[in-house]
């Protein structure tokens, strides 16, 4: 059952608790008449005049378009394979650094900045240093995780020109990949007290033929606090979990046998499932880029619940024991999917 | 050989690469003449007029243990068990937040300072805030890998302390836990514009007698960068005997003799001595020797369980998730006993 317990834990350090003390009050920020945070009030500006991007930032995750005709065909390859492998190999799912996988745009971070650094520190304890001192793009620096990034003003937008990126991150959760030769271009703009804009762009001519990226926007979090978010368990621990099998009757496997719909991520996906000697399984359809779907036996863990290939298959059932809908258990979440036959 | 793989990776990892770009002239460094920092000036001071304690910073090992016999039973047993599983819970080991371990207070450090908050930033890519504006500490924080923390001045040292940290974190490397009444002191003297004192003071009832601490001096390590020394392997993947035997090369008895015979060596700061003997045709390694006065990683923590050593090569042996590499010359016996353990190498030097 450690699959299960895995998306689980995931989903519960994720969802901060809703604590007494995480109620906190900032000092200094402006207030509207009833006493809440004036989020349209001017952007503070730090001593030296400069917009000032300090505070908790939070916001939805940017889902930046997907052009296959711009990658790489090695890139297409990698995208499908990494598709297949159900993004095992993400390295969030791996409980390393993310770089700047799209995700990390959204969510929870705080930003600290002197005027010599800034740093964006993230939920998940990971953060990334811009060097604000003036100083100009390394040519050839250490391939990190983080990569090595600079920042100057132009205006009140902060732009920061970043390289030096290890070809183990993502661009994207479904596995977009990059060369070591990735620069990426932020431009930030706090357009507001309460607002934050963030425009990306990637320009790697080894993976894409032309630039591409998204925007994102960040509202302050004010009176609260940001709380860890760690990943602790690893991909490496999907399995396969025959040992823990249960049995299930014929009958009770029978009414699970459908087609069940519903989206993973963006995309619209469809989940067979049938009967063959006994077994039951499932053949999962729809992945962008794999035709003909892919096979997985699923393995009784209790009479409702399947493990298949390490992901967890729920079957919701009728008070007549009859399958309406097929829950998928990833570590990234659940996801339903309704049955249509 | 996933091991020695794992201990390979990680001191590449640690070890900067002496990179050109590396090398990099801070601005608003004071300097002697010839051009170096000036290490000696004095300590910076930020627009508030407090100390600014910005800057990259490297401390050397520490070393850092209570006493046993300030430990309460539960927790001196939990550091047995520990250290019976060669401390492979250990945090850092897990490629997990090592929190407040008091042995990562050494190495490379970036502090970043604002009026309202210090951030600290770890080159595991791990990093803790100490919140500056005044508020007090939580009575019930939910509990984290960094915990919570608040800092004042007094003067000028930076007096910082926390609580709110899970039961995972160890507070030091040698498999010492805590409670969660856990509350930690910690006072930050930049003495000169080179050099930050830290003492930090480990206060737990539930767990500790009486608090236990250290001290230790921060080098700013001026005109180059810190760089990232993320772990990647964790110790999930130390292979266990089983696995090792499958991989298990046969060595000829007249080899495995050779190998048999006392070393010394130094681990965690303390001599540590192994006997290496034969049982039937299987080499075996014990830790031998009186426990050593006082601390940890003696006085009974010691482990003198007798591990089988299974042949990987003619010179490397692994025995219970450890890695043992036989020094040896032309002919005779081996000169030197090398332990690869995930924290690096350490040396024996064969004494008979």
């Amino acid at each position: 059952m450690k699959l299960f317990l895995t998306a689980l834990a995931l989903v519960a350090v994720t969802t901060p608790a809703a604590a007494q003390w995480l109620d906190r009050p900032w000092a200094g920020i402006p207030r509207t008449v009833d006493g809440k945070p004036n989020l349209t009030a001017p952007a503070p500006r730090g001593p030296d005049g400069k917009p000032d991007l300090t505070g908790i930032w939070n916001g939805p995750t940017p889902d930046p378009l997907l052009d296959p005709a711009n990658a790489q065909p090695w890139v297409n390859d990698l995208v499908r394979q990494r598709d297949q492998d159900y993004h095992r190999g993400r390295p969030s799912f791996q409980c390393r650094p993310s770089g700047l996988e799209s995700d990390e745009f959204g969510g929870w971070k705080r930003i600290l900045q002197t005027p010599a650094a800034l740093v964006i520190l993230d939920d998940d304890l990971t953060y990334r240093v811009l060097h604000m001192d003036g100083r100009e793009l390394e040519a050839d620096p250490a391939p990190s995780w983080q990569g090595y990034s600079v920042g100057r003003w132009e205006g009140d937008t902060l732009v920061v020109e970043s390289n030096g990126f290890n070809d183990k991150t993502w661009l994207t959760p479904e596995g977009l990949a990059h060369t070591e030769a990735l620069r990426a271009t932020e431009r930030y703009h706090r357009t507001d007290f309460g607002h934050l804009q963030i425009e990306v762009t990637f320009t790697d001519p080894g993976a894409y033929a032309r630039p591409w990226g998204f925007t994102v926007e960040k509202t302050l979090a004010a009176d609260t606090e940001m709380l860890e978010s760690v990943c602790e368990r690893s991909t490496e621990h999907w399995s396969v979990r025959s040992d823990t099998a249960v049995a299930v009757q014929p009958e009770v496997l029978a009414r699970y046998v459908g087609a069940y719909v519903g989206a993973y991520g963006v995309r619209p996906r469809t989940i067979e499932v049938s009967l063959s000697g006994g077994q039951l399984i499932a053949r999962v359809i729809g992945f962008a880029f794999v035709d003909g779907g892919e096979i997985r036996p699923l393995v009784p863990q209790t009479q409702t619940l399947f493990e298949g290939l390490g992901l967890g298959y729920q079957f919701i059932v009728d008070d007549k024991g009859n399958a309406t809908e097929l829950v998928e258990i990833h570590i990234s979440g659940s996801y339903r999917y309704q049955r249509k036959k | 050989m996933r091991l020695f793989l794992a201990a390979l990776v990680l001191i590449a990892g640690t070890m900067p690469a002496a990179a050109q770009w590396l090398d990099r002239p801070w601005p608003a460094v004071p300097r002697t003449p010839d051009g170096k920092p000036n290490l000696t000036a004095s300590a910076p001071r930020a627009p508030d007029g407090k100390p600014d304690l910005t800057g990259v910073w490297n401390a050397g090992q520490i070393v850092a243990r209570p006493e046993p016999a300030d430990l309460q039973p539960w927790i001196l047993d939990l550091a047995r068990k520990h250290q019976q599983e060669y401390h492979r819970s250990r945090p850092y080991y897990q490629c997990r937040p090592s929190g407040p371990e008091a042995e990562r207070y050494g190495g490379w450090k970036r502090i970043l300072q604002t009026p309202a908050a210090i951030a600290i930033l770890n080159d595991d890519l791990t990093y803790r805030v100490i919140h500056m504006d005044g508020r007090r500490l939580e009575a019930e924080p939910a509990p984290s890998w960094t915990g919570y923390s608040v800092g004042r001045w007094e003067g000028d040292t930076l007096v910082v302390e926390s609580n709110g940290y899970n039961e995972k974190v160890w507070t030091s490397r040698y498999g010492v836990s805590h409670s969660d009444a856990l509350r930690i002191t910690e006072r930050y003297r930049r003495t000169d514009f080179g050099h930050l004192q830290v003492e930090v003071t480990y206060a737990d009832p539930g767990a500790y007698a009486r608090p236990w601490g250290f001290k230790a001096t921060m080098a700013l390590t001026a005109d180059t960068e810190m760089l990232e020394a993320v772990c990647e392997r964790s110790s999930e993947h130390w292979s266990s005997l089983s696995d090792a035997a499958g991989a298990a090369v046969t060595v000829p008895p007249d080899v495995l003799a050779r190998y048999v015979g006392v070393y010394k060596g130094i681990y965690g700061g303390r001599e540590r001595t192994y006997e290496v003997s034969l049982s039937g045709n299987q080499l075996v390694a014990t830790i031998v020797g009186p426990p050593i006065e006082g601390g940890l990683g003696a006085a009974g923590l010691e482990d003198g369980t007798p591990r089988p050593l299974v042949p990987i090569s003619q010179t490397v042996f692994e025995g219970l998730g450890l890695g043992y590499q036989f020094e040896v010359g032309e002919k005779g016996p081996a000169t030197a006993l090398i332990v690869i353990h995930i924290s690096g190498p350490y040396r024996y030097a064969r004494v008979k």
